[in-house]
């Protein structure tokens, strides 16, 4: 029973097997990732470390079908609750003698196509630069909302439906039922008997603040009501209510307009409300703001939020610290975790500082030269490290400054003709004569550790 | 934000010292009509010195100068087909030209930032090659030949289009606001045909506006896709635009608002030299469709040496481009929120 329990929340959200991607340079090909296996399952952090171009953000972005036109999918695949979404570039690159990038271009289109309706909802992704991640001509609360208009636009429509439906007694009524039983059944019953369910992610944001004083938190909640409303907008609404779809605006012509700026304006609302839960003082003022009015903090804090709104089941964080100076890595690390706890999500968190991904990681990837050398409960992979490579960051952290990978002797091989062999043997102090010709597999070590060294074949361990 | 006072005082300056080049003479020549003979020539001369002090120095006689342009005082003209004050030219021919040119940049602006995008987002496809070969070639090609191939074309060929002035002069024959090619008040043919209630003649001389405003568009239309073209590559590689994709925005939103807008904004700044260049390509097209707008009168004072002309024409072209880019900077202001004042 407690094992199966156990087994479905290990079930992953993503698998990557074999997977194979090149980019293509004036330069050369550069074989960018060479057969990566790895899953992320349901609710875990899962930590990517490796030196710089080793390809983890070749590997975020290649999950969120975020490949540049130069980029082939050579082999292998990337399972998404079980799809295979970057199937039809494979089969382009396998189908074509002469890569061209134009020609992908168009299969990414409609893989861009088929991929925005899980982007944002079931993965989302933070980069690593919040001082680009944000479009400096829209305001923050614009490009939160954003998410919220193409992925839940029935959740924006029935917020604000529920404003006009709801009484002023109705208000009053639900903030007795928080003071006697708080957020219970009955708030529930209540709101759906009267048909305003829209309301409650509003009252509870009021009802969960810090900041305020009761009293002021009941005028608030009881301010919830009776907003009139366009009667033209509301039929629209209604519909978007009920289907979760955005109508055909240009068929719409100037109410079109209308609907689409009242649903943009719940967006604005909700953005500022989960900012606020997020602990962001004067989230109402922020909203309203453009990314240069803001720090490189904070901006991250909003892309974090733009990233984590509709609760998607894995976010990708592409070295979300590694820009900012140190306190304020620290308090968004904390706002990491934070979000952990409350969000059920799972998370990628590549990072080449393993201090950091010591703190928030369940499980530990190591890559090198574009695959997965070992891969283990953070545990093992801190005090058992099998693989070489591994074995040599572990030593060498203590005497590197910021923990930085770096101090490893020897050249990561040229990606534009990697060796036969296994990628580390060139700086490898066990290399062996059978590492010069073939690729060690991954094979497993330990209770749920694999490494991919010939060290470890034939069972010894 | 101000500082387009100082660039028209130095256009002032230069302009000044473009005429004093070649000494007092041409500054003479500016105010004083060569048909003036004998006693009445002296006396003007006397006049002239009173304003202008000929003998003082150089940096005194300037601001002499700079106080007869700003009453409006720019000197007078003599071609064969205008001779009077250069103010009274500039408002008779400048309106068909500005009209000419704004119609020619509407043209650009609509024409050309759609082709850029569409070259970007379909790069190295056969509709990127199509055009990008296309509109280089028209750039590559001196306006007259561009006019001439029209021509040929639509009005030749298809005889579809006029070539020929602002309107066809039957239509206009017994108007009373039409007098020897010139209509009132605006003197802009089109729109005074509008006021007046005149479809037919409004029409007609949108007819005639069709081809040069064609041609000039064609002539400097490359220069602005090629520019859309690489600000959109550029920014379609940018985190943010990515990042609206991993926010799950529709491809064609992404495209549309989140890089066009923002590969708009150097395009919008450099959209100051294109309408230069559209000021020079004015003088040419003018002289091609017979068009009766300052391109043609200029064209005349060069050809007769008519120094009033010649100078008016740089001083208006210059104030022209400083009040552009004023107007550009106010549209770059509104659409960047970085930029305040
Ligand atoms: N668009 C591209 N075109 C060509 N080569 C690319 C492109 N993007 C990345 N690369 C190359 O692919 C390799 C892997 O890059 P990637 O950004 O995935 O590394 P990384 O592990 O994230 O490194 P870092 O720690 O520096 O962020 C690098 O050698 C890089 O130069
Ligand atoms: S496979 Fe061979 S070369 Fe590679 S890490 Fe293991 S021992 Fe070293
Ligand atoms: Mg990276």
């Amino acid at each position: 029973m407690e094992s199966d329990q156990l087994k479905s929340n290990l079930a992953p959200i993503v698998k990557v097997e074999n997977f194979h991607l090149h980019y293509y340079t004036r330069r050369g090909v550069y074989k960018a990732l060479n057969g990566v296996n790895l899953e992320i399952r349901k609710g875990e952090v899962l930590g990517i470390a490796g030196e710089s171009g080793c390809g983890k953000s070749t590997l975020g972005r290649a999950i969120m079908g975020l490949i540049p036109r130069n980029a082939a999918v050579v082999d292998g695949r990337i399972l998404i609750n079980g799809r295979d979404y970057l199937k039809p570039l494979k089969d382009y690159y396998k189908n074509t003698k002469k890569f061209k990038p134009s020609k992908n271009a168009d299969v990414l289109k409609k893989v861009n196509n088929e991929m925005s309706k899980i982007r944002g909802q079931e993965i989302s992704m933070v980069f690593q630069e919040p001082m680009t991640t944000l479009n400096p001509l829209l305001q923050v609360g614009y490009q939160i909302a954003e998410v919220l208009l193409y992925h839940s636009p029935g959740l924006l429509a029935s917020r604000r439906l529920s404003r006009s439906r709801a009484k002023k007694e109705d208000t009053k009524a639900l903030v007795k039922i928080l003071n006697e039983n708080g957020p219970n059944e009955k708030f529930r019953e209540y709101l759906k008997e009267k048909n305003i369910m829209g309301l409650e992610d509003q009252i509870l944001a009021i009802w969960r603040r810090k900041d305020l004083h009761d009293l002021k938190k009941e005028q608030m909640i009881e301010k919830l009501c009776c907003e009139p409303i366009n009667s033209f907008a509301k039929n629209y609404l209604e519909t978007i209510e009920k289907e979760n779809k955005l109508p055909n605006f240009s068929k719409i012509p100037i109410f079109g307009r209308i609907v689409k700026r009242e649903l943009i304006k719940e967006g604005y609302k909700k953005a500022s409300e989960f900012l606020g839960l997020l602990g962001i003082p004067n989230s109402d003022k922020m909203v309203y703001m453009y990314p240069h009015e803001l720090s490189g903090g904070q901006r991250q804090r909003i892309v974090i939020a733009t990233a984590m709104i509709n609760s998607p089941q894995l976010v990708i964080l592409d070295e979300p610290t590694s820009a900012l100076d140190v306190t304020i890595q620290a308090q968004i690390l904390e706002l990491i975790k934070e979000l952990k706890e409350s969000i059920n999500s799972s998370y990628m968190f590549i990072s080449h500082d393993l201090s950091v991904l010591a703190e928030v990681s369940d499980r530990i990837a190591i890559m090198y030269a574009g695959q997965v050398v070992e891969v283990g409960n953070k545990d093992a992979i801190f005090d058992q490290p099998k693989h070489p490579y591994t074995q040599m960051l572990m030593e060498a952290i203590p005497t590197i400054e910021a923990h930085e990978l770096k101090g490893i002797k020897g050249e990561v091989p040229d990606m534009r003709n990697p060796p036969k062999g296994c990628m580390f043997r060139d700086r490898c102090p066990y290399a062996m004569p059978i590492c010069a010709e073939k690729r060690p597999d991954l094979i497993k070590v330990g209770e749920d550790h694999y490494v991919s060294c010939f060290l470890y074949e034939g069972g010894k361990s | 934000m101000l500082l387009f006072i100082p660039t028209l005082l130095g256009l002032t300056v230069i302009v000044f010292v473009l005429i004093h080049i070649g000494g007092t003479n041409k500054l003479l020549a500016m105010y004083l009509s060569p048909r003036l003979t004998g006693a009445a020539r002296q006396q003007i001369i006397a006049e002239l010195d009173q304003k202008f002090h000929f003998n003082d120095p150089i940096y005194i006689q300037y601001f002499y100068w700079l106080a007869q342009i700003f009453q409006g005082n720019w000197g007078i003209t003599n071609t064969p087909i205008f001779s009077g004050p250069v103010t009274q030219a500039i408002e008779l021919f400048f309106p068909n030209t500005l009209m000419l040119t704004i119609f020619a940049a509407i043209l650009i602006w609509l024409i050309s930032i759609p082709l850029g995008v569409h070259t970007a987002v379909n790069r190295d496809k056969p509709s990127d090659n199509v055009i990008r070969v296309g509109s280089l070639t028209f750039y590559a090609m001196p306006w007259y030949l561009i006019g001439i191939i029209l021509i040929i074309i639509f009005a030749v060929w298809l005889k579809i289009l006029p070539i020929n002035g602002t309107v066809n002069p039957s239509l206009v024959a017994d108007l009373s606001w039409y007098h020897n090619g010139i209509s009132y008040p605006t003197h802009i043919l089109l729109i005074d045909a509008l006021i007046h209630g005149n479809l037919v003649v409004a029409g007609n001389a949108f007819l005639h506006l069709i081809m040069p405003s064609v041609t000039l568009a064609l002539g400097v239309m490359a220069a602005l896709v090629r520019l859309m073209r690489g600000t959109m590559l550029e920014t379609l590689d940018q985190d943010f635009v990515n990042f609206a994709r991993a926010k799950g925005v529709p491809e064609k939103v992404v495209i549309n608002l989140h890089a066009k807008n923002n590969a708009l904004l150097p395009v919008i700044t450099n959209f100051g030299y294109l309408v230069a260049g559209l000021l020079g390509g004015v003088v040419v097209i003018e002289d091609v469709f017979s068009y009766p707008g300052i391109g043609m009168w200029l064209t005349d004072a060069m050809i007769n040496n008519d120094m009033g002309g010649i100078m008016g024409g740089t001083l208006l072209f210059g104030i022209i481009l400083v009040v552009t880019s004023l107007a550009l900077d106010l549209i770059y202001a509104k659409i960047d929120p970085r930029i305040r004042y």
